[in-house]
């Protein structure tokens, strides 16, 4: 341990200013800024981040990716046919040629004051309109610019959001009307250009919510927060103009947005339904169980069909029949954060609650997507490989002044081989009091690839669970055993059964043993490496058990830890007897073999957020609420690394990601994962090694190389070859803390000394007692070609040393190890 | 977008029998033929070759039945006394029996005579077995000994007298011709080898009178029964106790073996036959009948299942041929008759209906669910539309309520999950408060409903609470009260009984436990202080230790 401690900082050393904090762009939120659609119809454009994509109404897939912003894009709008604009928040306006993907014209609005900006609008004329923030209030200000760059103000106490400024109702003369809805008196503002006529309109208390102007009719259209819809006539000239009233949403109206003919107008909000109204008549039809909340509902120029943008980052099309056409996904889905949680819970347990959970199978991560399921999103090449309905419910939606939860996903784990997947939901409605939970216990099968649902608990615990872990070290061939700990004080082990029936068809989870320890809440349960051993913290107490047995094996506390461990994990490989432990604002490790209190990094700068070991080397990252970074080996306390500028909002989740190839020549901790951290906006960094460029070239290379080999007699050969070169899983297995040879120790105390047959006689014997009963066959090939030194210790020697005790390496005769290890055992 | 999911119900799988294939195999017996004999049924054999007849000892006649005609095909009556374990040759052209007199007579199945009657035993034979070589007859003789008798010569070749009380059961390898097995009312089995004529070579206690043994074909091994279990001995270890299976409450009778050998039979005098599954000795089927069951016979195809009781009964059951089965469900047939005149055109139309039509390439990102929309329940349809009490009346309808609280119970849940419950129970007239009422009452001691029954009493407890009742409602929900204090009573009483079992357990196990744990399933680790009763009792039980 103690080399390897001196090594670690130094090889980091080398080139840490390499590492880079990225934001992942690969899932960008294409919900942002409303979708424009071509004037042939045919097109969809959506703003992305820095670009802007293209895609085809018809097979819904992307057409060009336009990239040449570097600041994030604040709209969108068609000049003429095939050429688009777009423009980013610094101003700069593009033009692009739909068609080929083609830049055209840079310029800039941007002149001195006015250097920020947050939406952009092109009514036609080359004329722009763009908002600026303003500097006290929340709201913006609304400019409009000529292509000769004259500014011209329209109001400064405008909303900033999209849907708030529309432009229309050209009556054949070329005139035009812009709308926009106040910030902070409430009211609709309108101005026909041509004339200058300005009026602004107010009506109730209620607040509005969105705004739409017909292209060529005198009609205007305006949403509020009571989900009340007015239609109003003649509005430019008239004071008190003739107001319609369509009243269906329960919730307010996110978008409004009229058909091109003026028929009809369609609606959406959070009930998650989109109506479309007929305008005479009042005939209203339905488009319900959308899965998630509208926010923009965008029309095709020909009426072909509708484009609705929803909050969990999927823009669905939507054709004139009202069915579903297509639906355009940006890569990822986005949770809505659980509302109605209990006070005192932090952000993580809102916005993403399962965190990010490693599948070894597809080397994917589980997490969060709409309420109710859980997607798995591949790291690598940036994309969803599937979305997953875990609660089976309908999603419920709002009433007007209550707010109705839906069954959540919040615990998730896999088991080491990727065959079981363990989730729980939660439903709780605290008015009522009244909460239900499921454990759902999932197997793939690898035929049908699909997870079936293999065992459903009803209330597995009387309070709310707050930690599942599986047991790793099982390579299949055991049964498997979670481990559940919850809020009404216990621990549950749950395993695998064959349920005893003749006919050996059923399998099913069951719960073995219920467990509690002093009436303490248990907060964090772990498993080592090998699985031998599981720790649970209740408060500031840890305990080991054995899992087999769910005997207790030791208690661990200090006078130092008073505060309650939030976080607990076992360090791997060689650091595999520190048990690291967080709390709200201390890091310590215990060390599992001596027992003892390693270190202890106390009064940090802001509270843990997240504790996340690297499953291919030593090292464990720790996560700050301000966004600090540190790496280390759990054998020290000080830091290998440390990361400062992570520019995200606040992290909720972490976790290490095996890369496909090590990457040389970077700090050991990089070789072989890098770290992926989401934040509350459900945005992914990555902490990464500067030389790696874009996620998609560097995976996409094998497996375009694979793909495109010709079936030749070589490439068949070459197919066997490497399957033969496939590395065999080695058991990892640990000296199991003071347990190993325990009989043999007590036997030899226990005997009189004046009994005792003389120590060489007995020695051999008790030297393999002691030992972990290896194949012995592979030990010695192994040691034989690592370690010249050794040879002439006998083979289990060798094997001893092999099982992880590098401070024993250098003693090379047999005398001192048999009193080392003695030393070793008595101290337990 | 996706469509609407209906709502769950949550039912507890019943416990009791389960649908298994086995329990579809033997429920396709049909309604059993019966013949009354004068005599308890003491013994019967089937024939191991086609056409399977059956010989039953009775009183003092041995008759051999046809399987499917149920007649009775010869009879045997030249006995004095009672006739004891009549047993068909593996050829079908003989039958032994044994009679009270001592003796052992052999008849010929096809003239009806008597060919060799075998004298040496001093006391009534029970049960004797021709052995696998055809030519030599082995009986289990009253008189606590066990011969071994020669055909063609009618002579003793030897005999064993080790037991020391009756010798009631026994049977012979089927494929060497010199082992046998005997079971006596002095509790042990013993195995012979008639090679070794200095005595038994295998001797097993079975801890209570033996009443029936067999050896299973592969001469590995033998079971016995007697008293209520059924004892597996392995013969290749010397008579090792493999299983001990105690299923009956009466003693065991018979034993048979069926379906080749794959499962066992026993039948009893608590008027069970089970069937065991040979290799887990767990029950798989049982049948019932009418009186003890003293006999069991099954023919090798599984076809016949006959059983001789108590009473003198004989009972014969056919398995149902295909076409049985068919008349015996005259809706199904009509279902399927209809199926199959349908023209092609129309069942390909069918299967299409069948294909998931959400599936969508470029959208299978999201899992495809199962679009099962045929039959939307009516509640679903009431909720779809947010008509909450007209869904909770839907399922307060007699029948469902009754017959199936699990859906109004699943739907009273999916009106919590949607805060509409409260909206639900409003405003209810006198009539339909007492159907729900009632409904609250009934199903509240349900522990596998009570979290849900209780939320919706409170519900409405919080709804009604400053209303003017009907004092017919009134009485209701006093009635509502009492079920709930009956129930805590009962909750109390059990919790004192559970302390006195932790005490019990406490103080047995204290010596081998270790750490605060409790191991295995049970109630989990709760320290329980005994009341006064509990403890009480747990002293006078002390005492009495």
């Amino acid at each position: 341990m103690a080399n390897k401690k001196a090594r670690g900082p130094d090889k980091a050393k080398t080139n840490t200013d390499n590492i880079v904090v990225k934001k992942q762009e690969d899932a960008p939120d294409i919900v942002k800024q409303p979708p424009v659609f071509t004037d042939d119809s045919r097109y969809l454009c959506i703003a992305s981040g820095r670009q802007v994509g293209i895609y085809s109404i018809q097979s819904g897939d992307k057409v060009h990716c336009l990239k040449k912003h570097s600041f994030d894009i604040i709209g969108l709008g068609i000049k003429e046919e095939n050429v688009l604009y777009s423009c980013d928040t610094s101003g700069d306006v593009i033009e692009w040629d739909i068609k080929d993907g083609k830049l055209l014209k840079k310029t800039s609005v941007a002149v001195d004051g006015m250097k920020k900006f947050c939406s952009f609008y092109y009514p036609g004329n080359g004329m722009f309109l763009l908002s600026t923030p303003s500097k006290n209030t929340n709201g913006s200000s609304l400019w409009i610019v000529n292509s000769t760059s004259e500014r011209e103000i329209f109001s400064e106490d405008i909303r900033k959001e999209p849907q708030s400024v529309a432009f229309g109702c050209d009556q054949g003369n070329g005139s035009l009307v812009i709308g926009a809805l106040n910030y902070q008196c409430n009211g609709v503002l309108v101005k026909d250009m041509n004339s200058g006529a300005e009026k602004k309109h107010m009506t109730d208390k209620r607040k509005f919510t969105c705004i739409a102007l017909h292209k060529e009719k005198l009609i205007m259209a305006t949403g509020d927060i009571s989900g009340r819809i007015l239609l109003w006539h003649d509005f430019v000239n008239q004071i008190r103009p003739v107001k319609t009233v369509y009243h269906w949403h329960t919730l307010a109206v996110s978008s409004v947005c009229f058909s091109s003919e003026g028929e009809y107008l369609y609606s959406g909000g959070s009930e998650k339904v989109m109506v479309k109204w007929r305008l005479e008549g009042k005939h209203r039809q339905f488009l319900p169980r959308m899965g998630s909340t509208i926010k923009f509902i965008v029309n095709a120029p020909d009426n072909i069909c509708v484009a609705t943008s929803h909050s969990d980052n999927a823009i669905r099309i939507i054709d004139s029949t009202n069915k579903i056409n297509q639906a355009i996904f940006g890569g990822l889905i986005k949770h809505d954060p659980i509302r109605g949680l209990e006070d005192g819970e932090s952000k993580k347990e809102s916005v993403m609650p399962t965190g990010l959970v490693f599948d070894p199978r597809t080397q994917g991560i589980f997490f969060n997507s709409q309420a109710g399921f859980l997607q798995l999103f591949d790291p690598l090449r940036g994309s969803m490989i599937f979305n997953m309905d875990i609660a089976n419910r309908n999603v419920l939606t709002d009433e007007r002044n209550t707010i109705i939860g839906n069954a959540e996903v919040l615990r998730v784990a896999v088991s080491p081989t990727g065959e079981w997947l363990a989730t729980l939901e939660v439903w709780s409605n605290m008015s009522a009091g009244y909460h239900d939970m499921n454990l759902k216990f999932w197997r793939y099968d690898a035929v049908q690839a699909n997870y079936e649902l293999n065992t459903d608990v009803t209330m597995p615990h009387h309070d709310r669970i707050t930690s599942l872990a599986f047991q790793p070290g099982l390579l299949g061939t055991e049964y498997p055993c979670l481990v559940s700990i919850g809020r009404d004080l216990k621990f549950k082990i749950w395993r695998l059964v064959d349920d005893t029936d003749i006919y050996r068809q059923k399998e099913s989870w069951t719960c073995d043993v219920a467990g509690d320890f002093r009436k303490m809440m248990p907060t964090a349960a772990s498993f080592s490496e090998d699985g031998s051993l599981l720790a649970i913290a209740f408060q500031d107490t840890v305990t080991l058990w054995d899992p087999m047995t769910i005997n207790l094996n030791t208690t661990l506390s200090h006078n130092l830890i008073e505060e309650s461990i939030e976080l607990m994990e076992f360090g791997r490989d060689q650091c595999f007897r520190y048990l690291v432990c967080a709390s709200k604002s201390s890091l310590f490790a215990w060390d599992v073999i001596s027992k003892g209190l390693v270190w202890k990094v106390g009064k940090l700068r802001s509270p843990i957020r997240c504790l996340v070991p690297d499953p291919k080397s030593s090292y464990m990252a720790v996560v700050l609420q301000n966004s600090e970074v540190f790496v280390f080996a759990p054998s020290s306390s000080k830091p290998v690394h440390t990361i400062t500028n992570v520019k995200s909002s606040e992290p909720i989740a972490a976790l290490f990601v095996p890369r496909p190839n090590p990457l040389a020549n970077s700090p050991e901790w990089l070789v072989n994962s890098r770290l992926l951290i989401v934040d509350d906006q459900q945005e992914f960094y990555s902490v990464d090694d500067n030389s790696v460029c874009g996620f998609d070239e560097k995976l996409t290379t094998p497996i375009s190389h694979i793909d495109s080999l010709p079936w030749t007699p070589f490439s068949a050969i070459k197919a066997q070859k490497q399957i033969s070169a496939a590395k065999q899983i080695v058991p990892v297995i640990h000296q199991t803390n003071g347990i190993k040879g325990y009989k043999s120790v007590q036997s030899l105390l226990e005997t009189s000394t004046s009994t005792l047959p003389p120590m060489s006689r007995i020695c051999n014997s008790f030297m393999i007692d002691l030992m972990i009963k290896h194949d012995t066959k592979l030990m010695t090939v192994k040691a034989d070609s690592e370690n010249g030194a050794t040879n002439d210790l006998p083979t289990l020697m060798n094997g001893h040393i092999e099982s992880k005790m590098p401070a024993l390496k250098e003693e090379a005769t047999q005398q001192k190890l048999l009193t080392l290890d003695c030393q070793w055992i008595t101290k337990n | 977008m996706a469509s609407f999911k209906k709502t769950q119900i949550r039912s507890l799988p019943k416990i009791g029998q389960k649908v298994t294939a086995d329990t579809l195999y033997w429920r396709k017996l049909n309604f059993p033929v019966t013949v009354k004999e004068f005599g308890p049924i003491d013994y019967i054999d089937v024939m191991p070759i086609e056409p399977y007849f059956i010989a039953v000892s009775s009183a003092a006649k041995v008759q051999i039945y046809n399987p499917i005609t149920h007649q009775v095909h010869r009879h045997f009556t030249r006995f004095k006394e009672a006739a004891y374990g009549a047993s068909i040759r593996s050829d079908g052209k003989l039958v032994v029996a044994g009679c009270d007199e001592g003796h052992i007579k052999l008849f010929d199945i096809g003239s009806k005579s008597l060919l060799r009657i075998f004298k040496g035993h001093k006391g009534p034979v029970h049960r004797c077995k021709f052995t696998a070589d055809n030519v030599h007859v082995v009986s289990f003789s009253d008189d606590k000994s066990v011969a071994l008798w020669d055909l063609p010569s009618e002579t003793e070749i030897i005999k064993f007298s080790e037991h020391s009380d009756y010798v009631r059961a026994g049977c012979v390898s089927s494929i060497s011709s010199d082992l046998f097995l005997s079971g006596s009312f002095d509790h042990t089995v013993k195995l012979y080898d008639a090679r070794s004529p200095t005595g038994s070579t295998i001797s097993v206690d079975h801890g209570s009178p033996v009443e029936s043994v067999l050896m299973y074909p592969g001469n590995s091994i033998f079971v016995s029964v007697g008293g209520t279990e059924l004892r597996v001995w392995d013969m290749l270890a010397g008579g090792r106790l493999l299983a001990r299976v105690s299923q009956h409450h009466k003693t065991i009778t018979c034993l048979h073996l069926a379906s080749d050998g794959k499962r066992l039979v026993t039948g009893g005098l608590d008027r069970h036959a089970k069937i065991y599954d040979v290799q887990s000795y767990q029950v798989v089927h049982t049948l019932d009948f009418p009186s003890p069951v003293l006999s069991l016979g099954i023919t090798p195809d599984d076809f016949t299942v006959v059983a001789g009781m108590a009473n003198g009964l004989i009972s014969m059951q056919h398995r149902q041929t295909p076409a049985e089965a068919r008349a015996l469900i005259p809706k199904q047939s009509l279902k399927d008759q209809k199926k199959s005149q349908t023209t092609y055109r129309f069942r390909l139309n069918a299967d299409f209906r069948n294909v998931n039509r959400t599936f969508n390439p470029a959208t299978d990102v999201e899992v495809a669910t199962k679009n099962d929309n045929s039959l939307v329940s009516r509640y679903d349809m009431f909720l779809r539309k947010f008509q909450y009490s007209k869904a909770l009346d839907t399922v307060l309808g007699k029948y469902i309520r009754k017959k199936k609280p699990a859906i109004t119970v699943g739907v009273m849940h999916e009106l919590i999950r949607r805060n509409g419950l409260k909206s639900a129970l409003a405003g209810r007239d006198d009539s339909s408060l007492s159907i729900i009422l009632t409904f609250l009452a009934r199903n509240i001691n349900d522990p596998s409903h009570s979290k849900i029954i209780i939320q919706v009493a409170n519900t409405l407890l919080d709804v009604y609470e400053n209303s003017c009742l009907t004092p017919q409602s009134e009485k209701l929900f006093l009635h509502l009260q009492e079920h709930v204090n009956r129930e805590v009573e009962y909750m109390k009483h059990l919790m004192e009984i559970e302390g006195m079992l932790h005490i019990l357990l406490a103080s047995t196990t204290t010596q081998t436990r270790r750490g605060p744990v409790n191991i295995g399933q049970g109630p989990p680790v709760k320290v329980m202080l005994p009341s006064a009763a509990a403890a009480a009792n747990a002293t006078m039980v002390y005492n009495v230790g």
